[in-house]
């Protein structure tokens, strides 16, 4: 029940950023997908491991993954894919309680809670760079061939 | 009597077309500029922008594009042998996410790569693209509630939580377009969201409306967290602008912090 209740409101999160940043038609509903995904990803990994820094970094490749092929096939920018799926991935939470911490004065706390969000957004960041780089590098590898075949 | 016309060089005539030719390089510079602006302002990667510059100058004949942009500047220099260089900078201020308009941005610029549209044309698409219509102003606030809302329950807040921190949504983005008109400096304006943020979540669990404090106020951080700066700043790093890359992923992580800050420094002190 928990689980869908995460879900759900994932879909929504997203959903309600893709029309912050005036997502259009069919790609409002691809891009509420994808936070749908990320988080459905992450609840998946739980399965398998409870460390959330591999939770997290699988979660953002698989939507890299997702939101670059998306883009080859509805012909649009990646980033409006990747930006509205990402974010139920956000450690907003973390962040919070680090500060929370910072000012009930539980310095110790404060910092783990503090390394914990900043190690949970470099997973985020790898995994969402590590996809990216490789579409990339395909790419570049397709133009070549298609010179080399003139 | 002598006219003017002895003392000018003899290549006067091969002059004037140059002149002319440069003038006309000039104006489409400017357009493409113009592009790359508004590329940047609705929420384009440095490296896109760049990437896109340098493909519509080549494609309407530059022989060399050298294109250097970070989130507040563009610097673009064209060479060709005809008329040597041209260097336009634009100073970018003030950014809205639009990713539709990202997307039809986009698309224009690979239609001016392909096409080769004339200047009018262009301007005309540029102009459909600025003037199509956005979310209007009730559909934002709905937008803000609905962010709000899902981020207090997906966190772990109850229904109270969610009602209040969906209406707390709403009064900061009323918050939010009052602070926009003054034109006031970013992390003021997330300082004062995020104060007020805080003393409203407090208000509303004093109240009876809603139960947790953190629950309701997460679902606000949510709602002002730069998400889209940190994920193209990153984007950026990687794809080789790192300095443009470190600059907005500095921004993004400051401001991140400073809303964290106002919202535990209110709930610090009730």
């Amino acid at each position: 029940m928990r689980y869908i209740m995460e879900l759900a409101t994932a879909f929504l999160g997203s959903l309600g950023f893709a029309m912050l940043f005036h997502v259009r038609s069919q790609k409002l509903l691809l891009a509420s997908l994808g936070g749908l995904l990320a988080w459905g990803i992450y609840l998946l990994m739980g399965l398998v491991t409870d460390q959330d820094v591999v939770r997290y970094f699988v979660s953002s490749v698989v939507l890299t993954v997702y939101a670059e092929s998306l883009a080859r096939i509805v012909k649009c920018p990646a980033t409006l894919f990747i930006v509205t799926a990402a974010v139920p991935l956000i450690p907003g939470g973390s962040l919070y309680h680090t500060m929370e911490y910072f000012m009930r004065n539980d310095l110790a706390a404060c910092s783990a809670q503090g390394l914990t969000t900043v190690l949970l957004a470099v997973a985020i960041a790898v995994g969402i760079l590590f996809p990216t780089s490789i579409f990339q590098l395909v790419q570049r590898i397709g133009i070549f061939a298609k010179k080399s075949h003139k | 009597m002598e006219t003017n016309n002895q003392t000018l060089p003899p290549d006067y005539a091969a002059r004037l077309t140059v002149m002319a030719e440069a003038e006309q390089a000039n104006e489409y510079l400017f357009q493409i500029l113009e592009i790359g602006q508004h590329m940047l302002q609705c929420g384009g990667e440095v490296s896109r922008v760049e990437d896109s510059i340098r493909r519509m100058c080549i494609a309407y004949g530059a022989e060399r594009a050298d294109v250097f942009s970070i989130t507040s500047s563009i610097v673009v220099t064209i060479h060709a042998h005809r008329f040597g260089s041209l260097t336009q900078t634009r100073r970018i201020s003030g950014q809205q996410y639009d990713l539709h308009r990202l997307e039809l941005l986009n698309h224009l610029s690979r239609r001016l790569c392909t096409e080769r549209l004339s200047l009018e044309d262009t301007e005309r698409a540029l102009d459909a693209i600025l003037s199509a219509p956005q979310y209007s102003f009730g559909v934002q606030l709905m937008t803000y509630a609905l962010i709000s809302a899902s981020f207090s329950l997906f966190f772990g807040g109850s229904v109270l939580d969610a009602a209040a921190s969906g209406i707390i949504g709403v009064v900061l983005k009323y918050l939010d377009r009052m602070i926009r008109k003054t034109e006031a400096n970013a992390f003021l304006s997330a300082l004062l969201c995020s104060c007020l943020g805080g003393l409203l979540s407090g208000l509303a669990v004093r109240t009876g409306l809603g139960d947790n404090m953190d629950m309701i106020s997460i679902g606000n951080i949510m709602l002002l967290i730069p998400g889209i700066a940190l994920t193209n700043s990153l984007r950026d790093m990687f794809s080789g602008n790192t300095l443009a890359g470190l600059m907005r992923f500095i921004e993004a992580l400051l401001l991140a912090m400073t809303i964290a800050f106002g919202f535990a420094l209110v709930a610090g002190l009730m």
